[in-house]
């Protein structure tokens, strides 16, 4: 029955929301800010996917950690040299930390776009499937192989994340760095290596996410574009900083736009996020779950 | 009692900021005098159009640190106000373009107001999702403004030349403008709450309406862009919205200078006309650009003007003294 | 004569903790008011009730026989309430000359009396050599000064001065210093609000004591000083018998 159907659709669209916005969220509960290159670490793990298992043959599942990889490296890349100034004092950008890294996250989704695009080429590309099959019944409704793979895989990952964060000790390193920087370096966490830890996965999400879609969406360049400004809007409703209120804005939304999409309108299915993060933003800045903001 | 002037003095500073744009604006003007090719002279009035939007944008965020991801967006809203009059309604370029501003501008107000307790990434989401929301809508609303085909606006005058000199003017202007605002008490009280809004607040600035104001004046002035581009080109389409554009002005900024009066005015003429160039150059524009707005925000918060004025500086150290009582330094 | 400030039964809460409990206490025109009190016995949080940046849960504040509760920062200011803060606010990528005059403008000064007064305060202050800095270059006390001149663009009804002293050099302690006891002679209102008890002896002839929010002792500061329950606030409990046993 239809709405079974877009019911199930929409949690699984969900799904991959989470897997980006968890890491934008983790991002911001870290340093404080929002990276505008994030769509473009979806686009990179797409891309390595596709042409490590297209140029090199490499069978699918073992593309997969290649783009988890690759997302890993620039992550590590992009926090040791562009994310550090933030609190490492240094960096002429002192006093607008905010603005720093707007501007600079801006820039290097930029040169991450145009790179892709010179070197590979603008016109998009197909990568090869987890799966064949096509449509499988599982209970009342049908799905696609290569939609369950992936929402298997999606669900693993957040469920491995979030013990990673509860029960290891980095995890709780970061924890404490997300708390209180200051007061979780002064007991002698590293807290430039937490910050790795966290672009680092932020980014492994994301590039997987991006691999784990590469056969449906035919990435191309700018493909990353629109899952960050959805991953923009599921981090706001669902509170900066909180990783299980993503989680939950991911589905709500993922649900939202598949219902929304058929009963209201299909034009404006994305416009329904965006206003609802204006409205969030304005009522319930904190999000659903997030912490209250302190002024003063 | 004479007032002793330092050139850090704010409104000295200004002062000498603006001289350099005015010089600015006089070596562009001379151009045509030298450059006829039609291409090139579109690619200035272009890089004048970026310019526009810097100034408006730079007003916004560098001076009064509002930091909008929609710049681009209010350009595009100016084009189809202009576009849609002339369109719909046969209304005369005469009222369409000054609507232009007005319009862009009375939205800027409510966007103003709509993000007036938000700050750093909250403000820049919210601005971004507006940017996408009037993008989509415009893109969306194919029987209104004809989506993605574009939308015909008529021209304001006929020969490059004619537009080019109607471009500068008008980018003449809207710095013109800016000097003003700047100058006058408000501008103080946009850097005041740029700094420290808080504070400002507690020195008894009307924080509420100086960001008002500040938003009202920087979304009229991308408005306008929009519709002088629109008669330009004869077309507008939701593209001239699209958060990329914004980026570009944001980078252009921040490479020129962003909080300085002419740091906009530099960083749009040479990055869009040195894009253009290297666009024989293998077409790698793009990454340069990209590579040198990190680089420039990492490294060179000032700017080039910045590295300019540094030089400058290095090189008549007495400018660095401080200003002797009777007279200046 | 009624009060320049009344201050009436005034409570804020943070969650369980009373930061400010129904504290009382008033300021007359002209006098210098000492605010003391250990740590955490809420006369910052006083302090920013006065302001309007924080608002109280309870009871009433009036300047000049008017309530003034519950407004906010912008106003009182230019209802003139003027406050210092503890840790130094200043406009850091402007002169230190613009951000005396900014505060001039803000207050109603036109361009030519706020650059006047704005030279004037900064030599007053002794920090006429770096005037033309931008206020984020100057030393740490160098700021502090800066922002207590922001103050005194127009002389304000009260001045509020939040720990002016802390960590702030000997010699920019006495400029301080000097300037209030100018300004005072002349009818400035201050209240101070300060750990540095021989500062707070020397300025105020009339002190109040807070401790865990509440009013312990007012009345003329040696007399405040001696007060039992100050000195067991102070130092704990038994210290007042070692005290006068001392």
């Amino acid at each position: 029955m239809l709405a079974l159907d877009l019911f199930v659709n929409g949690l699984i669209i969900g799904l991959f929301y989470a897997l980006m916005a968890v890491g934008l969220t983790m991002i911001f509960g870290i340093l404080k800010v929002v990276n505008f290159a994030h769509g473009e670490f979806y686009m990179i793990g797409a891309y390595t996917y596709t042409l490590v298992s297209l140029a090199l043959g490499v069978p699918p599942w073992l593309a997969l950690p290649a783009a988890a990889l690759a997302g890993a490296l620039l992550g590590w890349a992009t926090e040791r040299w562009l994310m550090r100034p933030l609190y490492a004092g240094y960096g002429s950008w002192g006093l607008m930390k905010d603005e720093y890294a707007v501007v600079v996250t801006f820039g290097l989704s930029l040169l991450l776009i145009n790179l892709v695009d010179k070197v590979i080429g603008p016109y998009p590309m197909r990568g090869p499937s987890l799966s064949e099959v096509t449509r499988m019944s599982l209970g009342p409704f049908m799905i696609s192989g290569q939609k369950l793979i992936t929402a298997i895989v999606a669900i693993v990952l957040l469920v491995g994340l979030a013990l990673f964060i509860r029960r290891s000790l980095w995890g709780r390193q970061v924890q404490a760095v997300a708390q209180n920087r200051l007061g979780a370096s002064i007991a002698g966490i590293d807290t430039a290596r937490a910050s790795s830890i966290v672009f680092m996965a932020s980014d492994v999400l994301a590039a997987l996410a991006g691999a784990l879609l590469a056969p449906v969406i035919n990435p191309s360049p700018d493909v990353g574009i629109f899952p960050a400004v959805k991953s923009y809007v599921i981090v706001v409703i669902g509170g900066m900083g909180s990783i299980p209120g993503s989680i939950v804005a991911s589905l709500l939304l993922g649900v939202l736009e598949s219902f929304g999409a058929v009963y209201l309108s299909y034009d404006y299915r994305d416009t329904f996020g965006l206003v609802l993060l204006i409205l969030v933003l304005l009522l319930r800045p904190q999000g659903l779950l997030g912490e209250r903001v302190r002024e003063v | 009692m004479k007032l002793p002037s330092h050139r850090n003095f704010l409104r000295r500073k200004l002062g000498e900021e603006m001289l350099l744009s005015l010089v600015v604006l006089a070596a562009l003007a001379l151009v045509p005098l030298f450059v006829s090719s039609p291409y090139w002279l579109g690619v200035l009035i272009v890089s004048m159009y970026f310019a526009m939007l810097s100034v408006g944008w730079n007003l916004l965020a560098g001076y009064a640190g509002q930091f909008s991801l929609a710049p681009a967006a209010f350009a595009m809203l100016g084009g189809y106000t202009t576009g849609l009059l002339a369109w719909h309604w046969s209304v005369p370029l005469a009222i369409g373009l000054p609507m232009s501003i007005v319009v862009p501008g009375l939205i800027g107000l409510v966007l103003g107001r709509i993000v007036l307790r938000l700050s750093g990434p909250y403000l820049a989401l919210t601005t971004l999702s507006f940017a996408e929301i009037a993008r989509l809508v415009v893109y969306n609303s194919i029987d209104f403004t004809r989506g993605d085909q574009g939308l015909n606006v008529p021209a304001l005058v006929d020969s490059r030349v004619a537009n080019y000199y109607l471009f500068l003017v008008a980018l003449a202007a809207a710095t013109l403008l800016v000097y003003a605002m700047l100058r006058a008490p408000i501008g103080r009280f946009l850097m005041a709450i740029r700094d420290d809004e808080v504070g400002a607040a507690s020195r008894g600035v009307n924080v509420v309406r100086a960001k008002t104001i500040a938003f009202f004046v920087s979304c009229g002035i991308c408005g306008f862009a929009g519709g002088l581009y629109g008669t330009f080109a004869q077309l507008v389409s939701p593209e001239l919205g699209l958060i990329a554009q914004t980026g570009i002005v944001i980078a252009m900024v921040v490479i020129g200078g962003i909080g300085t009066l002419v740091g906009p005015l530099i960083g749009a003429v040479l990055v869009y006309v040195a894009s253009e160039m290297l666009r024989d150059v293998g077409n790698v524009q793009m990454i340069v650009f990209a590579l040198l707005v990190i680089v420039f925000a990492r490294f060179f918060r000032e700017g080039l003007w910045g590295l300019a004025r540094n030089a400058f500086a290095r090189r008549a150290p007495a400018a660095s003294a401080p200003p002797s009582p009777a007279g200046q330094a | 004569m009624s009060a320049l400030l009344e201050v009436d039964s005034v409570t804020k809460r943070f969650g369980g903790l009373r930061a400010v409990d129904g504290a009382s206490l008033h300021v007359d025109e002209g006098e210098l008011l000492g605010l003391i009190g250990p740590n955490g016995s809420g006369k910052t949080t006083l302090l920013n009730l006065l302001s309007g940046h924080m608002r109280a849960d309870a009871g009433h504040v009036r300047l000049d026989g008017r309530e003034v509760l519950g407004l906010d920062p912008a106003r009182l200011t230019r209802l003139g309430v003027l406050r210092m803060f503890q840790l130094t606010r200043v406009f850091a990528r402007v002169s230190a000359f613009d951000n005396l005059v900014v505060c001039g403008l803000a207050l109603g000064l036109d361009e030519r009396r706020a650059s006047m007064r704005a030279i004037e305060l900064l030599e007053e202050l002794q920090l006429a050599h770096v005037m033309h800095l931008d206020a984020g270059q100057l030393s740490g006390g160098q700021k502090k000064l800066l922002e207590f001149g922001m103050c005194f663009m127009v002389p304000p009804r009260l001045a509020l001065l939040d720990e002016p002293f802390a960590a702030v050099h000997p010699v920019m302690k006495e400029t301080m210093a000097a300037f209030i006891r100018r300004r005072n002679t002349g009818g400035q209102t201050f209240v101070l609000v300060s750990h540095d008890m021989p500062v707070v002896v020397e300025l105020c002839p009339r002190a109040v004591c807070m401790n865990a929010g509440k009013v312990l002792a007012e009345g003329p500061t040696q007399q405040v000083l001696r007060d039992p329950s100050v000195i067991e606030a102070y130092l704990g409990e038994h210290a007042a018998d070692e005290v006068d046993h001392a």
